[in-house]
Protein backbone atom coordinates (compact mmCIF):
# COMPACT_ATOMS: atom_id res chain seq x y z
CA UNK A 1 0.00 0.00 0.00
CA UNK A 2 2.75 2.71 1.15
CA UNK A 3 3.75 4.90 -1.78
CA UNK A 4 7.53 4.47 -3.10
CA UNK A 5 8.44 7.64 -2.44
CA UNK A 6 6.95 10.54 -0.42
CA UNK A 7 8.31 13.57 -0.45
CA UNK A 8 5.43 15.59 1.48
CA UNK A 9 7.28 15.40 4.63
CA UNK A 10 10.18 17.66 3.52
CA UNK A 11 7.95 19.70 1.32
CA UNK A 12 5.71 20.37 4.34
CA UNK A 13 9.24 21.50 6.05
CA UNK A 14 10.78 23.49 3.48
CA UNK A 15 9.00 27.14 3.01
CA UNK A 16 9.50 27.54 6.70
CA UNK A 17 12.68 26.13 6.49
CA UNK A 18 13.45 28.34 3.54
CA UNK A 19 12.38 31.89 5.58
CA UNK A 20 14.57 30.38 8.97
CA UNK A 21 17.56 30.11 6.77
CA UNK A 22 17.37 33.51 5.26
CA UNK A 23 16.44 35.28 8.14
CA UNK A 24 18.76 33.60 10.88
CA UNK A 25 21.24 30.94 9.42
CA UNK A 26 22.66 32.98 6.21
CA UNK A 27 23.25 36.37 8.69
CA UNK A 28 25.23 34.07 11.25
CA UNK A 29 27.26 32.51 8.72
CA UNK A 30 27.99 36.04 7.57
CA UNK A 31 28.52 36.66 11.00
CA UNK A 32 30.79 33.97 11.83
CA UNK A 33 33.16 35.21 9.09
CA UNK A 34 33.17 38.65 9.98
CA UNK A 35 34.66 37.16 13.84
CA UNK A 36 37.63 36.35 11.96
CA UNK A 37 38.24 39.77 10.47
CA UNK A 38 39.11 43.08 11.93
CA UNK A 39 36.42 44.43 9.95
CA UNK A 40 35.30 47.93 11.58
CA UNK A 41 31.31 47.87 10.56
CA UNK A 42 31.88 50.70 7.44
CA UNK A 43 33.98 50.51 4.98
CA UNK A 44 33.83 47.17 2.32
CA UNK A 45 37.19 45.99 3.05
CA UNK A 46 38.81 43.82 5.53
CA UNK A 47 41.65 41.66 6.91
CA UNK A 48 41.65 38.00 8.40
CA UNK A 49 43.23 38.16 11.39
CA UNK A 50 42.78 34.41 12.40
CA UNK A 51 41.91 33.91 16.22
CA UNK A 52 43.32 37.53 17.78
CA UNK A 53 39.35 38.61 18.51
CA UNK A 54 38.54 35.47 20.88
CA UNK A 55 41.86 35.78 22.37
CA UNK A 56 41.57 39.46 23.12
CA UNK A 57 38.03 38.84 24.37
CA UNK A 58 38.94 36.20 26.75
CA UNK A 59 41.81 38.49 28.27
CA UNK A 60 39.44 42.07 28.13
CA UNK A 61 38.95 43.65 31.12
CA UNK A 62 35.87 45.83 30.32
CA UNK A 63 33.76 42.77 29.25
CA UNK A 64 34.07 41.55 33.26
CA UNK A 65 31.11 44.41 34.32
CA UNK A 66 28.74 43.22 31.59
CA UNK A 67 29.40 40.05 32.37
CA UNK A 68 28.61 40.05 36.05
CA UNK A 69 25.57 42.76 34.70
CA UNK A 70 23.81 40.25 32.29
CA UNK A 71 24.11 37.21 35.43
CA UNK A 72 22.55 39.59 37.74
CA UNK A 73 20.07 40.40 35.35
CA UNK A 74 19.40 36.87 34.49
CA UNK A 75 19.05 35.98 38.54
CA UNK A 76 16.87 39.27 39.33
CA UNK A 77 14.53 38.08 36.45
CA UNK A 78 13.60 34.82 36.11
CA UNK A 79 13.77 34.67 40.15
CA UNK A 80 11.59 37.48 40.20
CA UNK A 81 9.47 36.04 37.13
CA UNK A 82 8.54 33.02 38.41
CA UNK A 83 7.59 34.14 41.72
CA UNK A 84 5.50 37.07 40.63
CA UNK A 85 3.77 35.07 37.66
CA UNK A 86 3.08 32.04 40.01
CA UNK A 87 1.84 34.08 42.31
CA UNK A 88 -0.47 36.05 39.98
CA UNK A 89 -1.33 32.39 38.93
CA UNK A 90 -2.38 30.87 42.11
CA UNK A 91 -4.44 34.33 43.12
CA UNK A 92 -6.30 34.41 39.95
CA UNK A 93 -6.56 30.29 40.30
CA UNK A 94 -8.77 31.04 43.65
CA UNK A 95 -12.50 30.95 43.22
CA UNK A 96 -13.38 34.27 43.49
CA UNK A 97 -15.60 34.77 40.48
CA UNK A 98 -15.78 37.44 38.38
CA UNK A 99 -12.65 39.52 39.74
CA UNK A 100 -10.45 36.58 38.74
CA UNK A 101 -11.12 37.41 34.83
CA UNK A 102 -10.92 40.76 35.44
CA UNK A 103 -7.49 40.63 37.00
CA UNK A 104 -6.45 37.80 34.18
CA UNK A 105 -6.94 40.89 31.86
CA UNK A 106 -5.64 43.50 33.89
CA UNK A 107 -2.31 41.29 34.61
CA UNK A 108 -1.52 40.99 30.34
CA UNK A 109 -2.35 43.99 29.30
CA UNK A 110 0.89 45.24 29.56
CA UNK A 111 2.51 42.09 27.51
CA UNK A 112 0.93 44.33 24.78
CA UNK A 113 3.31 47.24 25.45
CA UNK A 114 6.31 47.47 23.58
CA UNK A 115 9.52 47.83 25.00
CA UNK A 116 9.97 51.24 23.79
CA UNK A 117 6.46 52.69 25.34
CA UNK A 118 7.66 50.24 28.57
CA UNK A 119 10.88 52.17 29.02
CA UNK A 120 9.41 55.60 28.25
CA UNK A 121 6.71 54.71 30.78
CA UNK A 122 8.86 53.94 33.44
CA UNK A 123 11.45 56.61 33.44
CA UNK A 124 8.37 58.97 34.05
CA UNK A 125 6.96 56.90 36.72
CA UNK A 126 10.57 56.80 38.47
CA UNK A 127 11.62 60.33 38.06
CA UNK A 128 8.70 62.40 38.23
CA UNK A 129 5.85 60.35 40.10
CA UNK A 130 8.16 58.49 42.85
CA UNK A 131 9.49 61.31 42.75
CA UNK A 132 6.57 63.17 44.19
CA UNK A 133 5.11 60.04 46.03
CA UNK A 134 7.88 58.85 47.66
CA UNK A 135 10.25 61.82 47.74
CA UNK A 136 13.02 59.59 46.32
CA UNK A 137 15.55 60.02 43.81
CA UNK A 138 15.75 58.15 40.45
CA UNK A 139 16.09 54.92 41.21
CA UNK A 140 17.70 54.62 37.02
CA UNK A 141 20.31 56.88 38.46
CA UNK A 142 21.50 54.82 41.23
CA UNK A 143 24.06 52.90 40.10
CA UNK A 144 23.41 49.83 42.76
CA UNK A 145 19.69 49.59 42.21
CA UNK A 146 19.53 50.41 38.83
CA UNK A 147 19.28 46.67 37.43
CA UNK A 148 16.65 46.10 39.96
CA UNK A 149 14.74 48.85 38.74
CA UNK A 150 14.73 47.86 35.14
CA UNK A 151 13.78 44.38 35.91
CA UNK A 152 11.03 45.97 37.73
CA UNK A 153 9.67 47.30 34.48
CA UNK A 154 10.45 44.00 32.64
CA UNK A 155 8.52 41.87 34.65
CA UNK A 156 5.58 44.37 34.69
CA UNK A 157 5.91 44.07 30.86
CA UNK A 158 6.18 40.05 30.76
CA UNK A 159 4.61 38.28 33.70
CA UNK A 160 1.37 38.41 32.09
CA UNK A 161 2.40 35.99 29.34
CA UNK A 162 4.11 33.13 31.96
CA UNK A 163 1.19 33.74 34.86
CA UNK A 164 -1.05 32.24 31.77
CA UNK A 165 1.04 29.08 30.98
CA UNK A 166 1.30 28.46 35.12
CA UNK A 167 -2.18 28.96 35.12
CA UNK A 168 -3.29 26.35 32.60
CA UNK A 169 -1.00 24.15 33.95
CA UNK A 170 -2.75 24.48 37.39
CA UNK A 171 -6.09 23.97 35.90
CA UNK A 172 -4.53 20.82 34.23
CA UNK A 173 -3.98 19.30 37.77
CA UNK A 174 -6.66 17.22 38.39
CA UNK A 175 -8.96 18.26 42.07
CA UNK A 176 -8.96 15.21 43.08
CA UNK A 177 -5.30 14.67 44.52
CA UNK A 178 -5.87 17.92 46.68
CA UNK A 179 -9.07 16.31 48.27
CA UNK A 180 -7.04 13.24 49.05
CA UNK A 181 -3.86 14.98 50.67
CA UNK A 182 -7.07 17.21 52.43
CA UNK A 183 -8.43 13.48 54.06
CA UNK A 184 -4.86 12.46 54.72
CA UNK A 185 -4.73 15.35 56.50
CA UNK A 186 -2.17 18.17 54.72
CA UNK A 187 -2.35 21.33 55.18
CA UNK A 188 -2.51 23.80 52.44
CA UNK A 189 1.30 24.06 52.45
CA UNK A 190 2.03 20.76 52.04
CA UNK A 191 -0.15 19.71 49.51
CA UNK A 192 1.51 22.82 47.70
CA UNK A 193 5.03 21.63 48.02
CA UNK A 194 3.60 18.05 47.29
CA UNK A 195 0.96 17.94 44.87
CA UNK A 196 1.49 21.50 42.83
CA UNK A 197 4.93 22.02 42.54
CA UNK A 198 5.79 18.78 41.50
CA UNK A 199 2.89 18.38 39.09
CA UNK A 200 3.97 22.03 37.33
CA UNK A 201 7.45 21.26 36.31
CA UNK A 202 6.34 20.94 32.54
CA UNK A 203 4.90 24.68 33.07
CA UNK A 204 8.39 25.49 34.77
CA UNK A 205 10.38 24.12 32.42
CA UNK A 206 8.87 26.33 29.91
CA UNK A 207 8.98 29.58 31.56
CA UNK A 208 12.31 29.22 33.68
CA UNK A 209 13.72 28.52 30.28
CA UNK A 210 12.26 31.40 28.07
CA UNK A 211 12.55 33.73 30.79
CA UNK A 212 16.01 33.33 31.71
CA UNK A 213 17.48 33.23 28.07
CA UNK A 214 15.41 36.94 27.62
CA UNK A 215 17.17 38.24 30.81
CA UNK A 216 20.08 36.95 29.54
CA UNK A 217 19.98 38.70 25.95
CA UNK A 218 18.42 41.96 28.04
CA UNK A 219 18.82 44.41 25.47
CA UNK A 220 15.95 46.96 24.53
CA UNK A 221 14.35 47.63 27.51
CA UNK A 222 18.17 48.40 29.24
CA UNK A 223 19.02 50.28 26.04
CA UNK A 224 15.39 52.77 25.99
CA UNK A 225 15.56 53.36 29.57
CA UNK A 226 19.75 54.20 30.83
CA UNK A 227 21.36 53.22 27.65
CA UNK A 228 23.49 50.63 30.41
CA UNK A 229 24.48 53.56 33.14
CA UNK A 230 25.01 54.95 35.27
CA UNK A 231 28.96 54.37 34.59
CA UNK A 232 28.19 51.05 32.96
CA UNK A 233 26.17 49.81 35.99
CA UNK A 234 23.65 48.23 33.85
CA UNK A 235 25.68 47.53 30.57
CA UNK A 236 24.56 43.92 29.65
CA UNK A 237 26.84 41.64 27.65
CA UNK A 238 23.97 42.38 24.22
CA UNK A 239 24.84 46.36 24.93
CA UNK A 240 28.36 45.94 24.94
CA UNK A 241 27.91 44.07 21.54
CA UNK A 242 25.87 46.77 19.98
CA UNK A 243 28.32 49.07 21.06
CA UNK A 244 31.61 47.71 19.89
CA UNK A 245 29.26 47.41 16.41
CA UNK A 246 28.13 51.15 16.52
CA UNK A 247 30.10 53.33 18.81
CA UNK A 248 33.46 51.71 19.09
CA UNK A 249 33.90 50.37 15.12
CA UNK A 250 34.99 46.86 16.50
CA UNK A 251 32.57 45.14 14.49
CA UNK A 252 34.74 42.39 14.03
CA UNK A 253 35.36 42.33 17.81
CA UNK A 254 31.81 42.40 18.97
CA UNK A 255 30.96 39.65 16.64
CA UNK A 256 33.63 37.40 18.30
CA UNK A 257 32.15 38.44 21.65
CA UNK A 258 28.72 37.87 20.23
CA UNK A 259 29.41 34.16 19.09
CA UNK A 260 31.24 33.25 22.28
CA UNK A 261 27.86 34.68 23.99
CA UNK A 262 25.50 32.18 21.82
CA UNK A 263 27.79 29.30 22.64
CA UNK A 264 27.10 30.23 26.01
CA UNK A 265 23.27 31.10 25.77
CA UNK A 266 22.63 27.77 23.77
CA UNK A 267 24.45 25.47 26.40
CA UNK A 268 23.15 27.13 29.30
CA UNK A 269 19.65 27.02 27.82
CA UNK A 270 19.51 23.31 26.86
CA UNK A 271 21.35 22.40 30.52
CA UNK A 272 18.42 24.36 31.80
CA UNK A 273 15.81 23.08 30.22
CA UNK A 274 17.16 19.36 30.93
CA UNK A 275 16.72 19.73 34.64
CA UNK A 276 13.52 20.93 34.55
CA UNK A 277 12.63 17.77 32.02
CA UNK A 278 14.06 15.64 34.08
CA UNK A 279 11.87 16.74 36.96
CA UNK A 280 8.42 16.33 35.02
CA UNK A 281 6.32 13.73 36.39
CA UNK A 282 2.85 12.31 34.87
CA UNK A 283 -0.24 13.02 36.84
CA UNK B 1 -17.55 28.83 57.25
CA UNK B 2 -16.95 32.13 58.44
CA UNK B 3 -13.37 31.57 58.59
CA UNK B 4 -13.37 30.44 55.01
CA UNK B 5 -15.42 34.18 54.22
CA UNK B 6 -12.97 35.98 56.20
CA UNK B 7 -10.14 34.05 53.99
CA UNK B 8 -11.57 35.01 50.69
CA UNK B 9 -12.19 38.78 51.96
CA UNK B 10 -8.75 39.24 52.35
CA UNK B 11 -7.13 37.30 48.86
CA UNK B 12 -9.87 39.72 47.13
CA UNK B 13 -8.28 42.73 48.73
CA UNK B 14 -4.66 41.26 48.11
CA UNK B 15 -5.78 40.87 44.73
CA UNK B 16 -7.74 44.41 44.16
CA UNK B 17 -4.27 45.79 45.45
CA UNK B 18 -2.30 43.66 42.75
CA UNK B 19 -4.35 44.90 40.31
CA UNK B 20 -4.14 48.43 41.15
CA UNK B 21 -0.08 47.68 41.14
CA UNK B 22 -0.23 46.50 37.31
CA UNK B 23 -2.10 49.07 36.41
CA UNK B 24 -1.39 52.32 37.61
CA UNK B 25 1.67 52.62 35.08
CA UNK B 26 -1.12 52.71 32.08
CA UNK B 27 -3.25 55.14 33.92
CA UNK B 28 -0.21 57.55 34.24
CA UNK B 29 -0.07 57.25 30.71
CA UNK B 30 -3.54 57.89 30.19
CA UNK B 31 -3.91 60.81 32.55
CA UNK B 32 -0.68 62.40 31.42
CA UNK B 33 -2.18 62.31 27.64
CA UNK B 34 -4.67 64.88 28.63
CA UNK B 35 -2.32 66.78 30.59
CA UNK B 36 -1.23 70.37 29.44
CA UNK B 37 2.40 70.72 29.46
CA UNK B 38 2.36 73.26 32.55
CA UNK B 39 0.09 70.58 34.02
CA UNK B 40 2.46 68.02 33.47
CA UNK B 41 5.29 70.36 35.07
CA UNK B 42 3.49 71.16 37.92
CA UNK B 43 2.54 67.71 39.44
CA UNK B 44 2.73 64.29 38.24
CA UNK B 45 -0.24 62.34 40.05
CA UNK B 46 -3.04 65.55 39.01
CA UNK B 47 -6.09 65.39 37.40
CA UNK B 48 -6.40 66.95 33.99
CA UNK B 49 -8.17 70.37 34.87
CA UNK B 50 -9.21 70.48 31.20
CA UNK B 51 -9.30 67.25 28.90
CA UNK B 52 -6.06 68.38 26.55
CA UNK B 53 -7.75 67.22 23.38
CA UNK B 54 -4.82 68.77 21.21
CA UNK B 55 -2.58 66.78 22.63
CA UNK B 56 -4.17 64.30 20.88
CA UNK B 57 -4.71 66.32 17.17
CA UNK B 58 -0.79 67.40 17.44
CA UNK B 59 0.38 64.08 18.22
CA UNK B 60 -1.19 62.77 15.06
CA UNK B 61 -0.08 65.34 12.72
CA UNK B 62 3.69 65.63 13.94
CA UNK B 63 4.13 62.21 14.51
CA UNK B 64 2.61 61.08 10.69
CA UNK B 65 0.56 58.81 12.47
CA UNK B 66 -1.34 57.54 9.47
CA UNK B 67 1.38 56.74 7.46
CA UNK B 68 2.82 54.58 10.23
CA UNK B 69 -0.57 53.09 11.05
CA UNK B 70 -0.90 51.77 7.44
CA UNK B 71 2.89 50.81 7.66
CA UNK B 72 2.64 48.67 10.50
CA UNK B 73 -0.47 47.00 9.11
CA UNK B 74 1.25 46.01 5.62
CA UNK B 75 4.33 44.58 7.61
CA UNK B 76 2.50 42.50 10.56
CA UNK B 77 -0.53 41.03 8.76
CA UNK B 78 1.12 39.55 5.56
CA UNK B 79 4.16 38.42 8.14
CA UNK B 80 1.87 36.68 10.33
CA UNK B 81 -0.32 34.88 7.50
CA UNK B 82 3.24 33.36 6.23
CA UNK B 83 4.08 32.63 9.90
CA UNK B 84 1.05 30.72 9.81
CA UNK B 85 1.45 28.84 6.65
CA UNK B 86 4.97 27.85 6.93
CA UNK B 87 4.72 26.62 10.60
CA UNK B 88 1.83 24.61 10.86
CA UNK B 89 3.17 22.44 7.46
CA UNK B 90 6.17 22.77 9.18
CA UNK B 91 5.48 21.99 13.01
CA UNK B 92 3.14 19.58 11.26
CA UNK B 93 5.78 17.43 9.66
CA UNK B 94 7.89 17.67 12.29
CA UNK B 95 5.74 16.18 15.13
CA UNK B 96 5.23 13.29 12.59
CA UNK B 97 8.12 12.57 11.60
CA UNK B 98 10.76 13.11 14.61
CA UNK B 99 10.54 9.71 15.91
CA UNK B 100 11.38 7.59 12.88
CA UNK B 101 14.11 9.97 11.14
CA UNK B 102 16.73 11.80 12.85
CA UNK B 103 16.77 14.95 10.56
CA UNK B 104 13.36 16.22 11.98
CA UNK B 105 14.62 15.70 15.14
CA UNK B 106 17.93 17.71 14.50
CA UNK B 107 15.98 20.76 13.00
CA UNK B 108 13.44 20.60 16.01
CA UNK B 109 16.72 20.80 18.20
CA UNK B 110 17.95 23.65 15.41
CA UNK B 111 14.74 25.36 15.73
CA UNK B 112 14.73 25.50 19.50
CA UNK B 113 18.67 26.79 20.33
CA UNK B 114 17.93 29.24 17.47
CA UNK B 115 15.52 30.82 19.83
CA UNK B 116 18.10 32.23 22.09
CA UNK B 117 20.02 34.34 19.17
CA UNK B 118 19.73 37.48 20.13
CA UNK B 119 19.35 39.37 17.01
CA UNK B 120 21.70 42.16 17.66
CA UNK B 121 24.14 39.35 16.58
CA UNK B 122 22.69 39.68 13.44
CA UNK B 123 22.08 42.52 13.11
CA UNK B 124 25.16 44.20 10.83
CA UNK B 125 25.23 41.28 8.76
CA UNK B 126 21.76 41.46 7.74
CA UNK B 127 22.28 45.28 7.06
CA UNK B 128 24.40 44.12 4.70
CA UNK B 129 22.36 41.58 3.38
CA UNK B 130 19.22 43.94 2.45
CA UNK B 131 22.10 46.73 1.42
CA UNK B 132 23.40 44.36 -1.18
CA UNK B 133 20.12 42.68 -1.91
CA UNK B 134 18.06 46.92 -2.01
CA UNK B 135 15.85 45.14 -0.01
CA UNK B 136 15.98 48.07 2.46
CA UNK B 137 13.25 50.16 3.42
CA UNK B 138 11.07 48.29 1.60
CA UNK B 139 8.28 46.75 3.30
CA UNK B 140 8.80 43.35 1.51
CA UNK B 141 12.17 43.01 2.87
CA UNK B 142 10.69 44.08 6.30
CA UNK B 143 7.92 40.96 5.53
CA UNK B 144 10.46 38.11 4.92
CA UNK B 145 12.52 38.70 7.64
CA UNK B 146 9.88 38.78 10.52
CA UNK B 147 8.79 35.77 9.25
CA UNK B 148 12.07 34.83 9.14
CA UNK B 149 13.07 35.19 12.89
CA UNK B 150 9.57 34.14 13.65
CA UNK B 151 9.42 30.84 11.76
CA UNK B 152 11.59 28.89 14.95
CA UNK B 153 9.20 30.07 17.81
CA UNK B 154 5.76 29.48 15.95
CA UNK B 155 7.10 25.58 14.73
CA UNK B 156 8.23 24.63 18.43
CA UNK B 157 4.19 25.71 19.27
CA UNK B 158 2.74 23.75 16.19
CA UNK B 159 4.47 20.97 16.97
CA UNK B 160 3.99 20.39 20.76
CA UNK B 161 0.07 20.59 19.82
CA UNK B 162 0.04 18.22 16.73
CA UNK B 163 1.78 15.67 19.55
CA UNK B 164 -1.45 16.36 21.41
CA UNK B 165 -3.43 15.11 18.47
CA UNK B 166 -4.38 11.70 17.52
CA UNK B 167 -3.17 10.61 14.27
CA UNK B 168 -6.11 8.02 13.37
CA UNK B 169 -8.21 10.77 11.03
CA UNK B 170 -5.01 11.67 9.00
CA UNK B 171 -4.17 7.86 8.89
CA UNK B 172 -7.76 7.13 7.35
CA UNK B 173 -7.62 9.67 5.52
CA UNK B 174 -4.11 8.35 3.62
CA UNK B 175 -5.83 5.20 3.35
CA UNK B 176 -8.75 6.00 1.58
CA UNK B 177 -6.75 7.17 -1.18
CA UNK B 178 -6.54 10.79 -0.13
CA UNK B 179 -2.88 12.49 -0.93
CA UNK B 180 -0.47 13.72 1.59
CA UNK B 181 -0.96 17.45 1.13
CA UNK B 182 -5.40 17.53 1.11
CA UNK B 183 -4.73 15.03 4.33
CA UNK B 184 -3.12 18.02 5.79
CA UNK B 185 -5.27 21.15 4.48
CA UNK B 186 -8.20 19.69 4.44
CA UNK B 187 -8.55 17.75 7.76
CA UNK B 188 -4.97 18.44 9.81
CA UNK B 189 -5.35 22.00 9.72
CA UNK B 190 -8.59 22.55 10.72
CA UNK B 191 -8.12 20.27 13.89
CA UNK B 192 -5.20 23.11 14.69
CA UNK B 193 -7.10 26.25 14.83
CA UNK B 194 -6.51 26.60 18.61
CA UNK B 195 -3.06 26.51 18.46
CA UNK B 196 -3.59 29.19 15.02
CA UNK B 197 -5.28 31.61 16.60
CA UNK B 198 -2.99 31.72 19.02
CA UNK B 199 0.03 31.78 17.23
CA UNK B 200 -1.79 34.44 15.16
CA UNK B 201 -2.49 36.57 18.40
CA UNK B 202 1.16 36.31 19.51
CA UNK B 203 2.62 37.25 16.48
CA UNK B 204 0.29 40.09 15.50
CA UNK B 205 0.94 41.70 18.93
CA UNK B 206 4.87 40.42 18.87
CA UNK B 207 5.64 41.65 15.09
CA UNK B 208 3.53 45.24 15.79
CA UNK B 209 5.73 45.97 18.83
CA UNK B 210 9.28 44.92 16.93
CA UNK B 211 11.54 47.37 17.26
CA UNK B 212 14.61 46.39 16.71
CA UNK B 213 14.46 44.58 13.19
CA UNK B 214 12.96 47.80 12.22
CA UNK B 215 15.13 50.52 13.52
CA UNK B 216 17.69 48.87 11.56
CA UNK B 217 16.27 47.94 8.14
CA UNK B 218 13.46 51.06 8.38
CA UNK B 219 15.43 54.00 8.02
CA UNK B 220 13.25 56.05 5.65
CA UNK B 221 10.38 58.31 7.34
CA UNK B 222 7.83 57.01 4.71
CA UNK B 223 8.25 53.07 5.35
CA UNK B 224 8.98 53.42 9.42
CA UNK B 225 6.10 51.52 11.32
CA UNK B 226 4.59 53.00 14.30
CA UNK B 227 7.48 51.40 16.97
CA UNK B 228 10.63 53.29 15.11
CA UNK B 229 8.42 56.60 14.68
CA UNK B 230 7.32 56.36 18.25
CA UNK B 231 11.34 56.04 19.49
CA UNK B 232 12.48 58.96 17.22
CA UNK B 233 9.12 60.75 18.67
CA UNK B 234 9.82 60.38 22.06
CA UNK B 235 13.57 61.69 21.35
CA UNK B 236 12.38 64.80 19.40
CA UNK B 237 9.69 65.96 22.10
CA UNK B 238 10.40 65.07 25.08
CA UNK B 239 10.02 67.50 27.34
CA UNK B 240 5.95 67.18 25.72
CA UNK B 241 5.22 65.03 27.84
CA UNK B 242 1.49 65.26 27.22
CA UNK B 243 1.61 64.55 23.19
CA UNK B 244 3.97 61.70 23.37
CA UNK B 245 2.05 60.07 26.02
CA UNK B 246 -1.18 60.90 23.90
CA UNK B 247 0.64 59.22 20.51
CA UNK B 248 2.06 56.18 22.76
CA UNK B 249 -1.54 55.80 23.83
CA UNK B 250 -2.09 55.83 19.99
CA UNK B 251 0.15 52.86 19.30
CA UNK B 252 -1.35 50.94 21.94
CA UNK B 253 -5.13 51.02 21.47
CA UNK B 254 -4.97 49.09 18.31
CA UNK B 255 -2.64 45.96 20.61
CA UNK B 256 -5.25 46.37 23.31
CA UNK B 257 -8.10 46.07 21.42
CA UNK B 258 -7.11 43.39 19.34
CA UNK B 259 -6.23 41.58 22.31
CA UNK B 260 -9.74 41.61 24.24
CA UNK B 261 -10.87 40.64 21.14
CA UNK B 262 -8.32 37.12 20.92
CA UNK B 263 -8.07 37.18 24.93
CA UNK B 264 -9.91 33.95 25.22
CA UNK B 265 -8.04 32.04 22.23
CA UNK B 266 -4.69 33.46 23.64
CA UNK B 267 -5.12 32.55 26.88
CA UNK B 268 -6.13 28.58 25.38
CA UNK B 269 -3.36 28.05 22.65
CA UNK B 270 -0.95 29.04 25.48
CA UNK B 271 -2.20 26.78 28.24
CA UNK B 272 -2.34 24.11 25.04
CA UNK B 273 0.78 24.70 23.04
CA UNK B 274 2.82 25.96 24.91
CA UNK B 275 3.18 23.51 27.96
CA UNK B 276 2.64 20.23 26.12
CA UNK B 277 5.44 21.26 23.80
Amino acid sequence: MKRKSDWSAYVFILPGFCFFCFAIMIPLVMGINIAFTDWNGITDTYTYIGLKNFTDALQDQRIRQPILNTLYFALLGTAGNTMVSLGLALLVNQKLGKIASAAKMIFFIPVCFSAVLTAFLWKFIYRDVFGQLFHIKNLLGNAALVILAIVIMGLWNSCGINMLVYLSGLKNIPGDLYEAARIDGAGAFKSFRYITLPLLMPSFTVCVTISMTSWLKEFATTMCSTGGGPYGSSRTVSLYIYENLYDYSKAGYGQAVSMLFVIFLVVLGNLVSAFFRAREVEA
Amino acid sequence: MREKRIVNVFQILFLLLVMFVFLFPSYIALLTSWKTRIEVSRSALSFPETFAIQNYIEAIRKSQFLTALKNSCAITFPSVLLIVICSSMGGYSIARHSAKHKIFKYLDRLYVSSLMIPFQILMIPVYRMYKSLRLLNTLQGMVLMLTGVSIAYATFLYVGFVKSIPRELEEAALIDGCGPYKAFFVIVFPMLKPITTTVAALHVMWLWNDFNISLVLMQKESVRPLTVKQYYFFGQYASDYGMAFAAAILTMLPVVIFFMAAQKYLVEGISGGAVKG
